[in-house]
């Protein structure tokens, strides 16, 4: 990329209201300094405390989503501790409401039971998401969960639209994209 | 072992997890700063077993303060703070008085909701709700 491709490069980020993007490993060390850099950023754009809360929240979740479950990884899977996986968050403003994406490849036998997640969730009322999350939080910690099974609802319960997902066969591997969205 | 459970607890905050200043000697326990450990089981798990064991020895005419100032705190983290509050409510049951300070911005909805589930679950401790104008 030349100085005028990265010109044009830097304008394209801006002409889509990209207000964070990050590709590449994420450690917890890595999340918690982007996590710092989000809300700086959004303390300079002045979004009101309660969306720069929903905002900072949904981040976290997402990017440790990646730390723990991504399978483009430089650890050993079973490892709990000082993890390395690669995705990507992205965050931007549409329709004068903030998104959050996050991409990171997952294992194809991890798409029904990722599915069976998200998919209820999006026909949730806020209430139905509210009460679902009272009831996680009594509930045992799920198997082969590295969290609590409340990261989606968490981020669901902030969103004020439906959460969005897709999947996509990631060339050259057997893995599959894993895309989620939420609106703020 | 007896000595370990009079023996405070201090972790000292760092920028994903709480200052844990637990100073059973004096029977006051403070958690502040925000909470977004990788492994919330390893880091809580530890809290709860160092505070369960203090629990066990606690003298029952003895009032225990407990105070909660977490800005933020992830979803994983909820899950173990649900369970160390567990805790202090099967102790305060048994009779042990703990007063649960919980501190929180004024405006932040989540916290504050929380709060309300801690203080309808766990209706043993002394709930008190403080809300903060920074």
């Amino acid at each position: 990329m030349n100085y005028a491709e990265y010109r044009d490069f830097s304008a394209s980020v801006a002409d889509r209201h990209i207000i964070f993007y990050y590709f590449g490993y994420f450690s917890q060390h890595i999340v918690s300094a982007m996590a710092d850099a989000v809300r700086l950023q959004l303390e300079q754009a002045e979004a009101a405390a309660a969306t720069r809360r929903k905002i900072f929240s949904s981040f976290v979740e997402m990017a440790q989503n990646i730390t723990h479950y991504s399978v483009d990884s430089l650890t050993p899977p079973a490892l709990r501790d000082n993890q390395l996986r690669q995705g990507s968050v992205c965050i931007g403003i549409e329709d004068d409401r903030y998104y959050l994406l996050s991409a990171n490849p997952v294992a194809a036998e991890s798409v029904d039971a990722l599915r069976a997640k998200l998919e209820p969730l999006r026909t949730m009322t806020l209430d139905d998401i509210k009460r679902a999350y009272r009831e996680t939080l009594r509930t045992e910690q799920p198997e082969g969960s590295k969290g609590a099974g409340l990261g989606f609802l968490t981020v669901a319960r902030d969103a004020s639209a439906p959460l969005e997902f897709e999947f996509e066969p990631c060339d050259g591997s057997d893995a599959v994209m894993f895309y989620v969205k939420a609106t703020i | 072992m007896t000595t370990e459970t009079s023996d405070d607890l201090f972790i000292p905050a760092t920028g994903s997890s709480p200052e844990v200043d637990f100073r059973f000697a004096s029977h006051a326990l403070s958690l502040r700063g925000e909470s977004y450990p990788e492994n919330a089981a390893a880091f809580y798990g530890d809290v709860i077993v160092r505070t369960r064991s203090y629990l066990e020895s606690v003298p029952a005419s003895q009032s225990v303060t407990v105070d909660v100032a977490l800005t933020y705190f992830n979803s994983s983290s909820t899950k173990m703070l649900f369970g160390l509050f567990n805790v202090l409510n099967d102790a305060a049951e048994a009779g042990t008085r703990i007063v649960l300070n919980w501190h929180h911005d004024v405006d932040d909805d989540t916290i504050l909701e929380f709060g309300a589930e801690l203080h309808e679950e766990f209706p043993a401790l002394d709930f008190h709700d403080i809300a903060v104008d920074e």
